[in-house]
C-alpha cells in the first residue's frame, strides 16, 4: 500500500517550529511520509511544492495568526488549479473560535493545542483516505 | 487520585535523593565556591545589598510605534522602571513592513519599527536619561535608533542605560532568523559591542539571550552551556580586534529562562554566575571586578504555559518568579498568562507586573541576599549544575570551532532534536503539564479568562502604506549615498560598520534596506525571500 504523504510547513514569518516538528515526528512514527517545508512559506510556494510532491494532505502550522489569512489563499490557489488536496491547520494559538472559522474557510480540519497525538494521526489518516486521487 | 510521581531527577537529569545532609557537601569549600555576596566568584550574586530588589518589567510592544509608546507610558505609570520592547515578526526578521511576506504580521506580535522616525515616536516623552531601555530587537538597528534619538534630544549617549540581545550563533536556527551569513552576524555583534563600549559605556550591549533558544525545549544544562559557548567565542573575537576585555565585559548580561523545576533553576543561575566569573578572571584575565560579576536578567518560560485553563499560568508565573528572586536576578519578566494564545493583553500584563510587586512588597523574600546559601541541597545541586555545564561546554567545543559548528548546521540539528524530544515527552505525559496532559477538563468547562485569550491584535495594515509613503517622500539621494558607503565598509573586513549603519539610519534608510545592503556586501541576495528587488 502506498504511504500517505503529508506536507508540513510553517506560514509567513512565524518562527515557532516546535509544533511543526512534533507533528512531523508523529506522522513519520505512524508510517507516513512527510515533506518538511520548514519556515517562511507563502501560499503560492506551498501549493507549488505540494503539487510537485503529489502530497495527500497539506499541513500548515502557525503560532501567530497569519493562518487566518493564508489558509483561504491556499485553498483558493488549489481551486484555481483544479485540485482538491485537503488542507489541515495546526497551531497552539488556535482557539476554539479559530477552529470553527478555519473549517468554515474550507480547511479539512484544524487542531488546537489540546489535540492529542492519536487524534492528529487518526484524523490525517481519515482525511488522506477520503482523497479522490483520480 | 494523583498520578504516580515517577521522576526522581531534575529536568536536566540530575538524580535526586529524598534528603540531603552535610555529607553531600563533603569537600565543599565555602570560601572558594561561594565567597560573600558581591565577591568573587559571585555565586551569591553581584551585590551585597538586598535593597532595591530587581528591575520589574514586562515585555511589550504592539502595533505601530505610537501605540507602543502609549503602552510604554502606561507600564511606567503602573510602577515599571525599565522597558523591554520587542519587535513584531517582520522587525525581528530584519524586514520592512512593506515586504510582501510581512503583510499579515505587521504589529501583531510586537511593535513595527523600521526607520529613525519610528524610534522618535516610540521614545516620545520618555525620559531617556533616567530609564532603562532594553530592546528585543535587531541590535545594531536598536542601538542606532536609541543613539540618534538621544543625541537629538540632547541626552548624551554615554548616559544611556539599557540593553540589546546579541545572538549571532543561534538566532538563525530557532526563533530570530534574519537570513544573513554567519560571518556577517558575528561581525555585526562584535561591531555593535565595540561601538557601545566606546560610545555608550553604561549600556549593556551584549545580552546573551539563552531564553529564546532554550524555548526549543532545552534543559538548564544545555541552555547555559550553549550560552557560554557563544559568549566565549564572541569575547575571543573582540579580543582579536584589540577591544580590551574590561571595556565591554562589565556590560555583558545573560538573559536566562526559568521553567518549573524550582530548585534546579535557582542552582542554574548560581552556577552560571560562578562559571562566568571564573571564565572572565582566569581565562580572559579581566581585572575590573565588574567584569567578573555577570548581570542576570530573566524571563519566565512561555513554553511551560498551557493553553488549557489559562488561569493556571498565573500560578506558574508566580512560582517561576519566586525562584528567580531567590536566585537574585537583576531584572525579571513574567510570560503573561494569555501568551499561549496571543500577544499579551493589557489585563495579563498587569497581572504579571502585580505578581512581581506582590513578591517584592508582600512576601519579604528579597530582604536578604541569597537566602538559600548553605543549604545542603541547593549547594550540592549548584555544584552539580556547574560540573555538568562545564562538561557540556567541553563536549561541544571539542567537536570543533563553534563557528564551524554553526556554519555546518550542527546547532540547527541540535535544536530540531530538542524540540522533537520535548514535544514527544509532553505528548507521552512523561513531562507533566497540568491541564494539558494530566487533569484535563472539557472545552465547555474551560471558560475562565477565555474571553481574554480569544482576543486578537489585528495586523496594522495602515503601517504598510505609511512606510511606502515615507520611502517616496524622503531624500533618496542621501539615502543612496549612505547605503553605498555602508556597503563599501561592509565589504572591507576590518572596519567597524556601526557608524555607517547609524549614518544610513540618520539619512532615512530603513532597516530592510540596510539589511539588504549588508547581504549584498557578503554576496547574498538582497531579499532572502526572493520577492523584492534592491531599490538602490
Amino acid at each position: 500500500m502506498k504511504k500517505i504523504k503529508v506536507y508540513i510547513g510553517i506560514l509567513g514569518l512565524d518562527q515557532h517550529e516546535l509544533g511543526a516538528l512534533a507533528v512531523a515526528r508523529m506522522l513519520r512514527d505512524a508510517g507516513m511520509e512527510v515533506v518538511y517545508g520548514g519556515r517562511f512559506n507563502l501560499p503560492a510556494a506551498i501549493v507549488k511544492t505540494c503539487l510537485e510532491e503529489d502530497v495527500d494532505v497539506i499541513g500548515v502550522s502557525c503560532h501567530s495568526w497569519e493562518h487566518l489569512f493564508y489558509v483561504p489563499e491556499i485553498i483558493e490557489l488549489l481551486r484555481q488549479r483544479g485540485v482538491t488536496i485537503p488542507v489541515v491547520v495546526g497551531g497552539s494559538v488556535i482557539t476554539p473560535g479559530d477552529r470553527k472559522k478555519l473549517v468554515e474557510m474550507g480547511a479539512a480540519q484544524a487542531f488546537g493545542p489540546g489535540a492529542t497525538e492519536r487524534e492528529i494521526v487518526e484524523a490525517i489518516r481519515a482525511i488522506a483516505g477520503g482523497r479522490d486521487r483520480t | 487520585m494523583n498520578p504516580p510521581m515517577t521522576r526522581n531527577h531534575t529536568r536536566s537529569g540530575i538524580p535526586l535523593k529524598d534528603f540531603y545532609t552535610a555529607e553531600d557537601l563533603s569537600g565543599f569549600d565555602s570560601e572558594r565556591q561561594l565567597g560573600a555576596p558581591g565577591e568573587y566568584p559571585y555565586t551569591r550574586g553581584r551585590r551585597p545589598q538586598a535593597e532595591g530588589g530587581w528591575m520589574q518589567r514586562e515585555l511589550s510592544g504592539e502595533g505601530d510605534p505610537a501605540r507602543s509608546n502609549a503602552q510604554l507610558q502606561y507600564l511606567l505609570s503602573q510602577g515599571q522602571i525599565g522597558l523591554d520592547v520587542i519587535g513584531d515578526s517582520p522587525t525581528m526578521a530584519f524586514l520592512d513592513p512593506d515586504h510582501p511576506i510581512a503583510a499579515h504580521a505587521v504589529g501583531t506580535q510586537g511593535v513595527s519599527l523600521c526607520c529613525l522616525d519610528d524610534y522618535r515616536v516610540l521614545y516620545k516623552d520618555l525620559p531617556l536619561d533616567s530609564i532603562v531601555v532594553s530592546g528585543s530587537l535587531p541590535p545594531a538597528i536598536a542601538v542606532a535608533g536609541l543613539y540618534l534619538v538621544a543625541s537629538e534630544r540632547g541626552v548624551s549617549p554615554d548616559r544611556l542605560r539599557g540593553s540589546v540581545i546579541q545572538a549571532p550563533f543561534y538566532a538563525e536556527d530557532c526563533g530570530y532568523a534574519i537570513q544573513m551569513p554567519f560571518q556577517l552576524r558575528l561581525r555585526m555583534a562584535c561591531d555593535c559591542i565595540a561601538f557601545c563600549a566606546r560610545e555608550m559605556p553604561r549600556f549593556h550591549s551584549f545580552v546573551e539571550d539563552t531564553y529564546f533558544f532554550s524555548e526549543a525545549g532545552l534543559n538548564g544544562v544545555d541552555e547555559i552551556a550553549l550560552g557560554m559557548v557563544e559568549i566565549r567565542h564572541v569575547v575571543k573575537e573582540l579580543l582579536k580586534r584589540n577591544v580590551p576585555i574590561d571595556s565591554f565585559a562589565p556590560r555583558i548580561a545573560i538573559l536566562v529562562n526559568c521553567g518549573m523545576d524550582f530548585f534546579e533553576e535557582i542552582a542554574k543561575i548560581r552556577a552560571t554566575r560562578r562559571l562566568f566569573a571564573r571564565m572572565m578572571r582566569e581565562e580572559f584575565g579581566a581585572r575590573d571586578r565588574r567584569s567578573w560579576s555577570v548581570v542576570i536578567t530573566s524571563h519566565t518560560s512561555g513554553l511551560s504555559l498551557t493553553a488549557e485553563q489559562p488561569v493556571n499560568n498565573i500560578v506558574r508565573g508566580a512560582i517561576q518568579s519566586l525562584a528567580l528572586v531567590l536566585a537574585g536576578v537583576q531584572a525579571l519578566e513574567i510570560s503573561a498568562f494569555d501568551e499561549a494564545y496571543r500577544t499579551p493583553s493589557p489585563e495579563s500584563h498587569r497581572v504579571a507586573l502585580r505578581t512581581q510587586q506582590i513578591v517584592y512588597l508582600e512576601s519579604n523574600v528579597s530582604k536578604v541576599v541569597d537566602p538559600l546559601a548553605g543549604s545542603y541541597y541547593v549547594e550540592s545541586l549548584t555544584d552539580e549544575m556547574e560540573n555538568r555545564i562545564r562538561e557540556r561546554i567541553r563536549e561541544i567545543e571539542s567537536m570543533g570551532d563553534p563557528a564551524d559548528l554553526a556554519e555546518k548546521g550542527w546547532f540547527r540539528r541540535f535544536f530540531e532534536q530538542a524540540m522533537t524530544e520535548y514535544a514527544a515527552a509532553v505528548a507521552a505525559g512523561t513531562l507533566p503539564k497540568v491541564g494539558h496532559n494530566v487533569f484535563r477538563i472539557s472545552e465547555e468547562e474551560d471558560t475562565l479568562l477565555k474571553e481574554i485569550v480569544e482576543g486578537k491584535i489585528e495586523p496594522c495594515r495602515e503601517r504598510i502604506e505609511a512606510i511606502r509613503r515615507y520611502k517616496e517622500t524622503r531624500n533618496v539621494d542621501s539615502v543612496r549615498l549612505a547605503l553605498d558607503a555602508l556597503r563599501k565598509r561592509a565589504e572591507e573586513e576590518r572596519e567597524n560598520i556601526m557608524p555607517y549603519v547609524i549614518e544610513a539610519f540618520r539619512a532615512g534608510a530603513t532597516m530592510g534596506e540596510i539589511g539588504g545592503m549588508l547581504r549584498l556586501a557578503y554576496g547574498w541576495p538582497y531579499d532572502p525571500h526572493g520577492l523584492v528587488e534592491s531599490p538602490f
